[in-house]
């Protein structure tokens, strides 16, 4: 067989090496820091990280860092030594397996079967809001590298309506003992001024993102879903940063451009909108991206991307409580998730939703599982869902991601045929 | 001795068979509430004047769970679902729910679906324990945990009351307690499964009614002479120990159980409500001091060392840990609780508990190799 000459590949947009860029610094930095002897933090993804932007800290992400190793394929053998040697059983989430076999193996400053890799902490900060796993994770590493925990607990909520009294105070309460604790154990004094800047940058880029996201509701859109995960990393890490505005703005321009002048970076011609529930499957990501876009579906939204919507008044600490507490669908009752994408699946003209039934994210199958029926109830769309796993490669399974969403198209196009769906 | 095994088959009646026990309480006008563990305030039912009865699934092979449960869904959890599924609850007037885990966060959803007929009430422990705002935040969870059981029961949850309750439930932890030391000293008569039996019931029976029963039994037990037990002896840990059959092959191998911290058993016991002028201040308090639970934050390795002292104060040979299949907070806590056991010089087990298979076989060739150690 003839060699077929490799497919150019497409340059990446300038918003999008500006976030590469933007997350090769923030791991530089951290490395420098560590290597200055001064602290370094890993931390939850949805903790109030406008406390240690204020102090200066040098903060990486162990769950956004477990999705940068799983997409490049390196997580296979953390996960093998958290389960092995570190007799981790294999039920629980495949991010804490991947980043706890990594904190073991840091512990050899010569490792380097992993990329990237982040340096070891000295402190870490826990939210629970996206899960209860993340606080026996946490816990766990404490324990083993004998380090401080900075926790700020969020109450999951599990009825609907507004917050009471006595969940805004603790959340409050905790956020302020968050600052006291930090200026003892880093000798340092806290910057409320700055910390009102800081809020305030959190927020001007929160609402960007926000719009980013919402442009995609554009039909045909102006992205490829997938894309959106992409963007979360400024949004999850530097939330607080400068450099996050300047990459959101050069994406929003990118995106209206793209709007203007009728182009998209979807692959294909856009003949389905889909809601994808859950995270990506890292290790599977182009083969799901190449598949959904082999059937002319764009998943031009998913779930994920919206629970870094925290919106508070600078300044209003009752408001940046609430705001913890409640972003993530996941710390929200199944009714109460439901109603938000029901309304997604509106506004974005969606066709369908597809799940992913996440072997390592219990919280999020609970809410498929229970949730599926609201969905086709109120919105009447078909809903699908595969089976996988974020980071361990050996739940998903090609052929059966293919097979469910072929019979999702089928119900979509015959939608589309019989019912008139445009 | 006759006396001790009719006892002793009492206990074993109700806790092989809640629903009997829950149909009599109905059948005597009162009301029952059923309480997910294993940290649900059983207080403020039984101060609301009503029944409060523990939810520990059972051995069922699910059919129907699987609509609203994912298959990760632990074993305990799935046969809660399953039960309420196939209306085994019908008759709770309400049921509460601590959302202590990611599958009690699924479940309170699951369950307003799938078992419309017995309204929920879910409620969640503060977890950052050392942040001073935390009692006070469970003092008002718990009063709103009141104000909707008022409201769907008509009950009244009054200070008083609630006061005596918590005496009530101190007073019945205390004669639980002394339970564990006479049975260790009458291994020869409380075996695995008949020191299983007296805790399980307590999770079913009313306390006031229980408490005078192991009085009883212990008053026996101390009036029989001591026995010193010459086989293994082992210190369970986890979530629970089932099924009996389970229990039965520590027995046929001359296995004794010299202590436990299962959540269905010692766990229930060994944090006092302390006292205080404000009952919902007061069982926040108790939460406050709950120690070496998988489901409660701790940085320190607690747990470990605190079963290496069980361990040693009792004369153990080793620790089992019962792992509740797919429960996530304790397949975190076995890792170091496991090597902490080990580093102590002493072996630990892992048994796999799933409540839908009568179906023994692995930890029974572990418990072999346990005994030939
Ligand atoms: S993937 Fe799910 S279980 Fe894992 S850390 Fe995220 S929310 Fe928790
Ligand atoms: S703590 Fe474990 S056994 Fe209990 S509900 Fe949660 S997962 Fe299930």
């Amino acid at each position: 067989m003839a060699e077929t000459a490799p497919k150019p590949k497409r340059e990446l947009p300038k918003s999008r090496q500006m976030v590469n860029e933007m997350t090769a610094k923030v791991y530089a930095d951290a490395w420098e820091a560590k290597r200055r002897g001064e602290p370094v933090a890993w931390s939850t993804a949805i903790f109030p990280l406008e406390v240690p932007e204020t102090f200066g800290i040098n903060v990486l992400y162990p769950e956004n860092n477990a999705a940068a190793v799983s997409a490049k394929h390196y997580g296979d053998g953390l996960i093998a030594h958290a389960e092995g040697a570190l007799r981790y059983p294999i039920n629980i989430c495949s991010y804490a397996r991947l980043n706890l076999g990594m904190a073991d193996k840091l512990r050899d400053a010569a490792f380097d079967g992993a990329d990237p890799l982040m340096p070891l902490p000295d402190l870490l900060f826990l939210a629970n809001n996206s899960c209860t796993q993340l606080m026996k994770w946490y816990e766990n590493l404490a324990r083993d590298l004998d380090i401080p925990i900075f926790f700020v607990d969020c109450l999951y909520r599990y009825d609907e309506g507004e917050l009471e009294p006595h969940r805004i105070a603790y959340g409050r309460g905790q956020i302020e003992k968050l600052i006291a604790d930090l200026e003892v154990f880093l000798g340092k004094k806290f910057d409320w001024d700055r910390f009102l800047e800081v809020q305030k940058r959190a927020q001007i880029n929160t609402k960007l993102f926000d719009e980013c996201v919402a442009l995609n509701s554009t039909k045909p859109s102006p992205m490829d879903g997938f894309d959106l995960f992409s963007y979360m990393a400024p949004q999850v890490i530097c939330r607080g940063k400068e450099i996050t505005t300047a990459i959101f703005e050069q994406w929003k321009a990118e995106t209206l451009e793209r709007i203007a002048s009728g182009t998209t970076t979807f692959r294909g011609e856009e003949k389905y909108r889909v809601h994808w529930e859950g995270i990506a499957c890292w290790p599977n990501l182009s083969y799901n991206l190449k598949t959904l876009s082999s059937y002319g579906i764009n998943a031009v939204i998913n779930g994920y991307v919206t629970a870094w919507s925290l919106h508070y008044e600078p300044g209003d600490l009752d408001g940046m409580a609430r705001a913890y507490q409640t972003a993530s669908t996941n710390s929200l009752s199944t009714q109460a998730i439901m109603d938000k994408r029901s309304k997604t699946i509106e506004d974005y003209a969606c066709d369908g939703m597809l799940c992913h039934v996440n072997r390592s994210c219990k919280l999020m199958t609970f809410h498929i599982f229970v949730g599926r029926e609201m969905i086709e109830e109120k919105n009447g769309v078909p809903v699908a869902n595969f089976d996988g796993d974020q980071s361990d490669g050996r739940v998903f399974s090609e052929a059966q991601f293919e097979t469910r969403l072929q019979a999702m198209t089928e119900i979509m196009a015959e939608r589309k045929r019989t019912e008139g769906v445009k | 001795m006759a006396d001790v095994k009719a006892l002793l088959g009492q206990f074993e009646a109700m806790a092989a068979d809640p629903k009997a026990l829950m149909d009599r309480y109905i059948a005597e006008g009162k009301k029952v509430v059923g309480c997910f563990p294993p940290y649900t305030p059983e207080e403020l039912v039984h101060a609301a004047g009503m029944v409060p009865m523990g939810l520990w699934g059972g051995q069922v092979t699910p059919s129907v769970a699987g609509k609203y449960n994912p298959i990760f869904t632990c074993s305990l959890m799935r046969s809660c679902m399953e039960l309420g599924m196939t209306g085994a609850y019908e008759g709770l007037s309400a049921v509460i729910m601590p959302m202590l885990c990611d599958t009690y966060r699924g479940m309170a959803g699951a369950w307003r679906v799938g078992v419309p007929g017995v309204p929920l009430i879910a409620f969640i422990h503060p977890q950052n324990r050392t942040d001073p705002g935390a009692r006070d935040y469970l003092a008002a969870e718990y009063r709103t945990v009141a104000e909707r059981l008022e409201k769907m029961t008509g009950a009244q949850v009054t200070e008083e009351a609630l006061q005596k309750s918590i005496d009530v439930y101190n007073d019945h932890a205390a004669a639980m307690l002394d339970f564990c030391r006479a049975a260790n000293e009458h291994l020869d008569v409380v075996g695995p499964v008949a020191r299983h039996a007296v805790m399980k019931s307590a999770r079913f029976a009313e306390k006031a009614e229980h408490a005078a029963l192991v009085r009883q039994l212990v008053e026996q037990l101390d009036a029989l002479p001591r026995h010193a037990w010459k086989g293994k002896k082992l210190v369970l840990t986890g979530i629970t120990a089932e099924p009996d059959s389970l229990l039965e092959m520590f027995t046929a191998h001359g296995i004794a159980v010299v202590a436990d911290d299962l959540a269905q058993e010692s766990r229930q016991y060994r944090t006092p409500v302390p006292a205080g002028k404000d009952g919902f201040d007061r069982l926040a308090g108790q939460w406050q001091g709950r120690q070496g639970c998988s489901m409660v934050h701790e940085t320190r390795a607690e747990r470990g060392q605190m079963l290496v002292d069980m361990a040693k104060e009792t004369g153990a040979d080793g620790v089992a840990v019962c792992l509740m299949r797919f429960c996530d907070v304790e397949e975190y806590d076995f890792p170091y609780i496991s090597r902490d056991v080990e580093a102590a010089g002493m072996p630990c087990l892992c048994l796999e508990i799933d409540q839908s298979t009568q179906n023994n076989q692995q930890n029974g060739t572990k418990i072999q190799s346990f005994v030939e150690m």
